[in-house]
C-alpha cells in the first residue's frame, strides 16, 4: 500500500509514517524476541516463585526460594569460582591477545592473515569437542599432558589435573582460554590497525624502541577495546557450561563447580525447578547488571 | 401388513449387522501405546536387539496393542522422562531408572498409574516382595521392575593364572590378591569416578558388606542417622581402598568407559561393577572372563550383593483406560517366562525372575550364567544400590562427597555428616522412599 501525503505533509504526520514503517521492519524480530525470550524469562522468574515436587507445581512460596540461596554453600562455592574464572580470562587471554596482536600488526599483511586464522581456530570448535580434547589432555591414563612431562624429563610434575584440587579449575581456566585468546587477538589486531601510523612513526624517530611504543601508544588507545572485550569476557565468565560438564561435571567435589553446573543438576537430576528458576534469575540478574554496566562505561569511553 | 414386518425384520437384521461390523471394526483397531525406552544396541543396558523382536513378538501376540517407541539414551532418560512429567507428555508406558525414591515421587504427585489391579489380574509372581517393595509407595504398586542387575568383581582369569592367584573367600584373602597384583606392576581394580555415579555403586556394595541388609533399613527406613559406627566403618573401608593404591590413579579424572577399557585392555586385574555392562564385558574381554562375588568385610555379615532393578515399566497416569489396559497386557508378555529366554539370548539382560536354572538351559555366556548363578545364592542378604534408593537431592550430594572422600580430601565423618544433612532435609521435604 502507498501512503498519499498531502502536498506539503506536517511533522506530525511524518512522525507518524515514520514510526509505523519502524514499527512494522521491527515487528518480526520484535515477535520472535518476545516469544523465545521475553516470555520464557517471565515463566522462569514465575517459577521461582513455586516450590516444586518432582517437576510438578506444589505450592506458591513467595522468596522462599530466593531465601534458600543465603544458606546454600554449593551457590556461594560456585560464584566464586565463576569470579575466578572472570578474573582469569581478564588476566591471560585479553594480555595474551593484546601483545599477540600488538606483535603481529607490524608483520606483513600475509602473515597476517594467516595467524589470524590460525589463532582463531580454536574459538570454531565448539565448546563440547574442546572439553573432550582437553579431557583427553589432561586424562591421568593416556593424557598428552603427562606424556610431554615424561618425555622431557618432567614427569614428577605430571598428574591427575582435572581431578584434583588444586588443579581443577586452573587447568579448566587453561582451556577456556584456549578457545576465547584467538577472539582477543582479532578483535586487538582490528583495533590496532585503525589507530594512525603516524604516531608510531613519530615515536620511531623520537627514539622510542617496541615496548615505549606498545606501552605509551596502542595500550592506552585500545582502552575502549580493552573494556569492551573485559566486559564481554565476565558475562561470558558468569554464562560458561559446556567446557565444565564435558570435562568434570562440576567434580571433584565442588571443585569447578559454576553457576550454570548447578542450575542444571537442580533442575534436571533433582527435579527442583523452584529453586533452579531462582538460581536462574540470581545469573540474569547478574548478567544484566555486568551488561548494564559494560554499556555504561562504554558509551562514556 | 406381512410384507412391512417382513421388511422391519429384515431392516432390524441388516441394522443388527451394521452394528456388530462396527464394533468388531472398532475391537480390531489396535491401541497406540506410546513407549520410551534406553535399549540401545551397544553400551549400558545394550538389549536393543531383544526389544525391536519382543515388540513384533508381542504385537503378534496381542492384536489390539501397538506399539510407538522412542529410544531415549539410558544416561539422559531420567532427565528426559522427568521434564516430560513436567510438560504433561509423559509417554503411555515408560522403562526407566530408577525405582524407590524417584518413582515414589512422581506416585506422589499423581503422575504415574497405580497398578494392583494389573498385579492382580496377571500375578506377575516373578517380582519378590524386595522389589514389589522398591516399586511401590504408600502401600500400591506403580511399576513393573523388569532388569536384574547385580553388583559383583569381573576379573581376568588369565592374569589371576600368571601371578598364581586364587579367587579370595575372605576379605583378608581379597586384599593379599590386591597386593600382589600392585607388586606385579598392574593395577588392581579398574575404576575411574569422572563421571560421579560409580563411586556410589562401589560404595553400596562395600557398604552392605560391612554393615549387612538390616542395618542398612535401619536407617533408609528408620532413624538411624548416617553417621553410625558401621556407615563409618563403610566410608572409612573406602577411602582406604583410595589411599592404599586399589584404584588407578587418578581415578576420579578417569572416565567409567575408561575405567573399562583398563581392564579388558589387560592393565588392570579386576572391575567392580555390574550386570549392566555384561554384554560390553563378554564381547570386549580377549581374556577368560571371571566374575565372583567381594566376601564379606565386616565380621558377622551374612555373604550378599547389591541387586536392584536396572529399570521398571511405569504407565503414566494420563493415559487412556484402553492404553493403560494395552500397555499391561504388553508388559505381561514382555515379561513372561518364554519371552525371558529372548531378553536373556539376545539382550543379556536377565529379567527378574529369571533363575540360575533357566540360564543354564539357555543359550548365553558362561559369564552370564556364572554371575547370576552366584548372585542369585543370596537373595535373603542381598542389599540395596545408594543412588536408586535415595532421593535425588541426596544422591547429588552424595556424588560430589563421595569424590572428596574417596580422593582423601574430607573424612569419613564430615563425608557422613554431610549425607545425613542432606538426608534429614529430604525427611523434612517429604521425599523418602519407604517401601
Amino acid at each position: 500500500m502507498v501512503a498519499v501525503f498531502p502536498c506539503h505533509p506536517q511533522p506530525w504526520d511524518m512522525f507518524m509514517y515514520n514510526s509505523r514503517q519502524a514499527l512494522l521492519f521491527v515487528l518480526p524480530a520484535l515477535l520472535l524476541y518476545v516469544a523465545f525470550v521475553a516470555v520464557p524469562i517471565l515463566q522462569v522468574a514465575a517459577y521461582s516463585l513455586f516450590s516444586w515436587d518432582n517437576g510438578s507445581i506444589k505450592a506458591f512460596s513467595g522468596l522462599g526460594n530466593y531465601q534458600r540461596l543465603t544458606s546454600d554453600g554449593v551457590f556461594w562455592t560456585a560464584l566464586g569460582h565463576n569470579a575466578i574464572w572472570a578474573v582469569l580470562t581478564l588476566c591471560f587471554p585479553l594480555m595474551i591477545g593484546l601483545v599477540l596482536a600488538s606483535i603481529l600488526a607490524e608483520r606483513s599483511p600475509r602473515t597476517i592473515r594467516l595467524m589470524s586464522a590460525l589463532y582463531f581456530l580454536p574459538r570454531t570448535i565448539p565448546l563440547v569437542v574442546a572439553g573432550i580434547i582437553w579431557g583427553w589432555i589432561y586424562n591421568p591414563i593416556f593424557g598428552l599432558l603427562n606424556y610431554v612431562l615424561d618425555l622431557i624429563g618432567l614427569g614428577s610434575l605430571g598428574g591427575a589435573w582435572l581431578a584434583e584440587s588444586g588443579s581443577a579449575l586452573l587447568s579448566l581456566n587453561a582451556a577456556g582460554a584456549w578457545t576465547f585468546y584467538g577472539f582477543c587477538v582479532l578483535i586487538y589486531l582490528s583495533a590496532i590497525q585503525s589507530i594512525d601510523p603516524s604516531l608510531y612513526e613519530a615515536a620511531s624517530l623520537d627514539g622510542a624502541g617496541w615496548g615505549q611504543r606498545f606501552r605509551f601508544i596502542t595500550v592506552p588507545l585500545l582502552k575502549s577495546t580493552t573494556l569492551f572485550l573485559g566486559l564481554y569476557a565476565a558475562i561470558e565468565a558468569m554464562r560458561f557450561f559446556d567446557l565444565v560438564w564435558v570435562t568434570t561435571q562440576g567434580g571433584p567435589g565442588y571443585d569447578t563447580e559454576v553457576l550454570t553446573t548447578h542450575i542444571y543438576k537442580t533442575f534436571f537430576l533433582v527435579g527442583d525447578f523452584g529453586y533452579a528458576a531462582a538460581l536462574s534469575v540470581v545469573l540474569l540478574a547478574i548478567v544484566l547488571t555486568i551488561g548494564g554496566l559494560s554499556y555504561r562505561i562504554l558509551s562514556q569511553s | 401388513m406381512k410384507t412391512n414386518k417382513t421388511h422391519m425384520r429384515r431392516l432390524q437384521a441388516t441394522l443388527s449387522l451394521m452394528v456388530m461390523a462396527t464394533a468388531s471394526g472398532a475391537m480390531a483397531e489396535p491401541v497406540p501405546v506410546v513407549q520410551w525406552d534406553q535399549f540401545s544396541n551397544a553400551g549400558i543396558t545394550a538389549a536393543g536387539p531383544a526389544m525391536e523382536e519382543l515388540i513384533k513378538v508381542c504385537e503378534a501376540a496381542l492384536p489390539d496393542v501397538n506399539i510407538e517407541r522412542t529410544v531415549v539414551p539410558s544416561i539422559g532418560i531420567r532427565e528426559s522422562y522427568r521434564l516430560a512429567v513436567s510438560a504433561d507428555k509423559t509417554p503411555d508406558l515408560g522403562y526407566t531408572w530408577p525405582a524407590a525414591s524417584v518413582l515414589a515421587g512422581y506416585a506422589r504427585t499423581g503422575k504415574v498409574a497405580p497398578l494392583n489391579s494389573y498385579y492382580d489380574k496377571y500375578g506377575w509372581d516373578n517380582v519378590n516382595a524386595f522389589y514389589r517393595g522398591r516399586n511401590s509407595y504408600q502401600g500400591k504398586l506403580y511399576a513393573v521392575p523388569m532388569e536384574q542387575d547385580l553388583m559383583g568383581v569381573y576379573y581376568n582369569k588369565a592374569m589371576f593364572a600368571e601371578l598364581g592367584l586364587e579367587v579370595p573367600k575372605t576379605y583378608a584373602e581379597f586384599k593379599t590378591v590386591v597386593d600382589k597384583i600392585k607388586e606385579a606392576g598392574k593395577i588392581p581394580i579398574a575404576f575411574g569416578n569422572r563421571d560421579r555415579w560409580p563411586a556410589t555403586n562401589t560404595l553400596s556394595l562395600i557398604l552392605g558388606l560391612t554393615a549387612g541388609r538390616a542395618e542398612e533399613e535401619k536407617v533408609f527406613f528408620g532413624e538411624e542417622p548416617w553417621t553410625n559406627p558401621k556407615f563409618k566403618l563403610a566410608a572409612e573401608t573406602f577411602q582406604q581402598w583410595g589411599k592404599d593404591g586399589y584404584f588407578p590413579k587418578g581415578f576420579n579424572g578417569i572416565g567409567y568407559d575408561e575405567a573399562n577399557a583398563l581392564f579388558l585392555g589387560g592393565r588392570a586385574a579386576m572391575n567392580i561393577t555390574g550386570t549392566w555392562v555384561l554384554q560390553d564385558m563378554a564381547r570386549g574381554a580377549k581374556f577368560d572372563l571371571g566374575v565372583f562375588m567381594l566376601p564379606p568385610i565386616s565380621d558377622g555379615v551374612p555373604p550378599g550383593t547389591m541387586w536392584g532393578e536396572g529399570s521398571q515399566w511405569q504407565v503414566s497416569a494420563a493415559a487412556s483406560d484402553a492404553a493403560k489396559d494395552a500397555a499391561a497386557s504388553y508388559i505381561n508378555c514382555l515379561t513372561s517366562k518364554e519371552n525371558r529366554k529372548t531378553w536373556v539370548e539376545k539382550g543379556y539382560l536377565v529379567p527378574i525372575g529369571t533363575t540360575a536354572e533357566d540360564l543354564k538351559a539357555w543359550n548365553t555366556m558362561p559369564v552370564v550364567k556364572d554371575f547370576y548363578a552366584e548372585g542369585l545364592k543370596t537373595p535373603d542378604t542381598n542389599f540395596y544400590d545408594l543412588h536408586t534408593t535415595v532421593p535425588e537431592s541426596v544422591t547429588q550430594v552424595l556424588y560430589p562427597e563421595l569424590q572428596k572422600l574417596a580422593s582423601g580430601d574430607e573424612t569419613p565423618d564430615s563425608f557422613l555428616a554431610a549425607i545425613q544433612a542432606s538426608w534429614q532435609a529430604a525427611i523434612a521435604n517429604g521425599e523418602r522412599w519407604v517401601p
